[in-house]
């Protein structure tokens, strides 16, 4: 039934937009920062995962090296970058980040080539054939159980633990924060730290579902985790899912529907602007 | 036929009108059917516990916030779904509680902005109007009727609170209201700068402003003002002249009942409006 | 001397749209990450107009109003959402607009519009044209920003909240840096359609809208000279330097990257800077 396998479809892109917004929303929740160059991370972990594949012939080692890569990349970021440019207006930190996204782009163009690179022997790629017609590869019911792992995982994290609870007091009252003897620093660094990995993560299982990593494979998710965390809700981790899951379905049957008035992409941001519009603060934004 | 008797003869004369003026956000009910009327001339002090509604009912007066059951009336017209600059061009205007002047440009020319209202009024007349001489000249006046002339090429950014507040009355001024609001303009100054403040907003009232004005500092407030209106928990519990009120038992309980902190009253605030709920 | 017009023309037309966007971002503080669709408007409108059979000049008025109408709408969002939210708002708008020319054969779908008709002014006349409208947009620019549409623009940029409460009809004054910065947009994309004579929906992405971006960030938001040296380096940088050509962006990606790291305020801000030290010049009116 084609609602139902465009459903499906829309789930496991949307579990792919989850993930890399998630790393966004963490960074947004905390310091009010658009970072655009996050998808380059994704992208990162996307050529690590297949360059360590394809050498030890182990995924998992794959996935290993490249959320490890990518978490420390982007802690990087943050040090390197975003730290400084605390005290500026928004649009500087959201400027530079562009200017860093645009030029690893064309730095992983540079590297390792424009027609980018796939695994040598493809893992996860058997059909599993579920009920009602619908088929997947295993690697596409991984990503969405993965996700969801990962989603509840983060939320317990959040709300339970003492590293969650002062990431939101950090968020709330930075000071008041510090006067507990909670280190910005430290929060801050394990945020990019965890939302990194995450991206990293996505990255390999993109590669996986595409069996392809190429320079520009982040944009596109970039602009449209953007668009998912502002429909989520600045900082909301179940917003976030909810929004990219929503959005990934959205342009599923967006696509049939629409697909000779608008591209993939236009669908999505018309979905956007049409919400901001008569939901300024987002779709599910805490009010 | 006085100017005494006009002003308070039928209700329509009242400059400003406040009927009903209830605002509740979600659960809690900030105002409760307040209403008063301020009169052309008045110098009008709304008091009242922390919590009691007094910013409230200034934001909804001046469309800040807008109030969910009754109306504002400004000579006799409802105020009701205007928005903030349409408001001030029938002749409000408000001095905030937190100054935030333009930092970029100098004191002068902060008051300046405010002495352009005729001429910013419409992009179209913005656009056509380049000379700054006229306005510039409108705020030295202002400055000076403040006592902050000294300071007008000045950048805001270093300036002390007190000058800060002078500022904002400057600004207010510039903008020739028939009434002025008044949020807390003593707040931070020292027993010095408020009464010369005071002081300075009684001599702007003498000159024939109306003005209503929201204070802590009872004491200047009793001192200045001929009129009060006492808020606490979003309603009215009382109206008249400065020592009426001051003795009358339910204000008393209001300010002296609950303890001595601002913050039990707040929570005596937040637990009534909760049972209101 | 065909080559030397050719540059002149192109940076005319970069200042031209970097000036228009300034007006926007600049000196209204209304980030927009969508730019170049307007451009994009002007030059299909333009270019369809031509094929149509108008000639180059009357095409330029129905370009600019098409911008600016269009504009006019997309300035109606920065009155529900600001900064961060009206970024993505705008970056959005810029994908809607390649998104729905890419899938019309109206507008020459995927493979653009090409073979425009003869602008019929000569490569010098033509270029001596976008000169013109260059030196006029940076007139105009100067002459907002000293007029009291300037003084409220900057006073907007800063801090809209207090401008309401000065009276200042916020909305209507968004919509009028918007109108105008889209419209002289759309002028450039029609000259921009003439000069390459072939336009495409890749031509108005979002990488074009966040290198006029960083054009007038370079150069330094709201400043006027800033913008056009910016404009005027950055447009035919790969062109000087053959080499950079294949790492343009890589190029552009650093530059932004480092500007916003070490001089926020750009290369204005850091004239500026320098010239503090000198007390012979006087800095900035109020």
């Amino acid at each position: 039934m084609l609602a139902l396998e465009l459903t499906a479809q829309g789930l496991i892109q949307g579990s792919i937009y989850a993930l890399v917004a998630l790393g966004l929303t963490l960074v947004y929740g905390l310091l009010r920062i658009l970072h655009v160059a996050h998808a380059s991370l994704f992208t990162l972990g996307g050529y690590v995962g297949v360059l360590v594949c394809n050498a030890s012939g182990s995924l998992l080692l794959g996935f290993l090296c490249a959320a490890l890569v990518a978490g420390f990349s982007g802690v990087m970021m943050f040090r390197l970058a975003y730290q400084p440019l605390l005290s500026q207006p928004p649009y500087v930190a959201l400027i530079a980040s562009i200017g860093l996204f645009i030029a690893s782009e064309e730095a992983f163009r540079i590297i390792f080539g424009a027609q980018g690179m796939s695994f040598m022997a493809p893992p996860l790629q058997q059909q599993i054939v579920l009920g009602g017609g619908l088929q997947f590869k295993l690697a596409e019911l991984l990503v969405m159980l993965s996700t969801a792992i990962i989603i509840a995982v983060l939320a317990w994290l959040q709300s339970r633990t003492r590293v969650g609870i002062a990431c939101q007091a950090t968020v709330s009252d930075p000071q008041m924060a510090e006067s507990f003897g909670i280190s910005l620093r430290h929060v801050r660094d394990i945020n990019f730290f965890v939302g990194s990995v995450l991206a990293g993560f996505a990255g390999v299982w993109v590669a996986l579902l595409n069996n392809l990593v190429e320079p520009t494979m982040g944009s596109v998710t970039s602009y449209k985790a953007l668009a998912i965390i502002v429909l989520g809700g600045l900082g909301s981790v179940p917003g976030t899912l909810a929004a990219a899951l929503l959005l990934g379905v959205i342009e599923s049957f967006g696509t049939i529907y629409l697909g000779n008035v608008l591209d993939r992409n236009a669908i999505a941001f018309a979905f956007l602007i049409a919400v901001l519009m008569v939901r300024p603060q987002g779709l599910f934004a805490k009010r | 036929m006085t100017t005494h008797d006009v002003k308070h003869d039928a209700d329509h004369q009242a400059l400003l009108r406040v009927v009903g003026v209830g605002v509740r956000f979600g659960g809690l009910t900030a105002l409760d059917d307040v209403s008063f009327e301020v009169h052309e001339g008045d110098l009008l002090g709304l008091i009242g516990p922390n919590g009691a509604g007094k910013t409230t009912l200034m934001r909804a007066i001046m469309g800040v916030v807008q109030p969910t059951h009754g109306n504002v009336y400004l000579e006799g017209e409802s105020l009701n779904g205007l928005p903030i600059h349409k408001r001030v061009r029938r002749g409000l205007s408000l001095s905030q509680q937190l100054v935030k002047p333009l930092r970029d440009i100098s004191i002068a020319a902060n008051v300046a902005m405010a002495a352009a209202h005729h001429k910013t009024a419409s992009p179209l007349s913005a656009l056509l109007n380049v000379s700054d001489a006229k306005e510039l000249a409108l705020a030295h006046a202002e400055l000076a009727r403040v006592g902050i002339d000294s300071l007008s090429l000045q950048s805001p950014g270093i300036q002390p609170l007190g000058v800060l507040k002078r500022l904002e009355l400057a600004r207010a001024l510039a903008l020739k209201p028939k009434l002025l609001l008044l949020d807390e303009p003593l707040a931070g100054l020292n027993t010095q700068e408020a009464k010369a403040l005071a002081t300075t907003i009684a001599d702007i009232n003498q000159q024939g402003l109306t003005i209503l004005l929201i204070e802590h500092n009872l004491h200047e407030i009793l001192r200045i003002c001929r009129r009060l209106v006492v808020l606490d928990n979003g309603k009215k519990i009382g109206e008249g002249e400065p020592h009426t009120v001051m003795s009358d038992p339910d204000v008393r309980t209001a300010y002296l009942g609950s303890g001595a902190a601002g913050q039990s009253d707040h929570a005596k605030h937040m637990k009534g409006a909760a049972e209101h709920a | 001397m065909n080559y030397e017009i050719s540059l002149i023309t192109t940076m005319a037309i970069a200042v031209m749209f970097a000036l228009s966007l300034n007006l926007i971002t600049g000196f209204c503080g209304q980030i927009s990450l969508g730019h170049a669709a307007f451009q994009g408007v002007g030059a299909y409108a333009a270019a369809m107009l031509g094929q149509a059979g108008w000639s180059f000049l009357t095409t330029l008025p129905l370009a600019m109003l098409l911008a600016g109408f269009l504009g006019v709408i997309v300035g109606l969002t920065s009155l529900r959402v600001r900064a961060d939210f009206l970024a993505i708002t705008t970056m959005g708008v810029g994908f809607l607009f390649v998104g729905f020319v890419r899938q019309q054969d109206f507008f020459g779908g995927e493979l653009g519009i090409s073979s425009l008709p003869d602008h019929g002014l000569g490569r010098l006349g033509f270029m001596l044209l976008a000169l013109l409208m260059c030196v006029l947009t940076a007139a105009l620019s100067i002459y907002i920003q000293r007029s009291w549409m300037g003084r409220v623009f900057s006073g907007i940029a800063e801090d809209e909240d207090t401008m309401r409460v000065l009276g200042i009809d916020v909305p209507r004054y968004k919509l009028a840096a918007f109108a105008i910065g889209t419209s002289i947009a759309g002028l450039s994309g029609s000259f921009y359609a003439y000069h390459l004579n072939f336009i495409g929906p890749d031509s108005f992405g979002f990488v074009e809208s966040i290198t006029v971006l960083s054009m007038v960030v370079f150069g330094g938001i709201g400043s006027v000279p800033g913008v056009i040296i910016a404009a005027a380096l950055l447009a035919v940088l790969p062109a000087w330097f053959q080499v950079i050509g294949d790492y343009k962006l890589l190029v552009y990606g650093g530059l932004l990257f480092l500007m916003m790291r070490f001089s926020p305020d750009g290369m204005a801000g850091l004239t500026k800077r320098f010239f503090k030290s000198n007390p012979m010049v006087r800095g900035k009116q109020a």
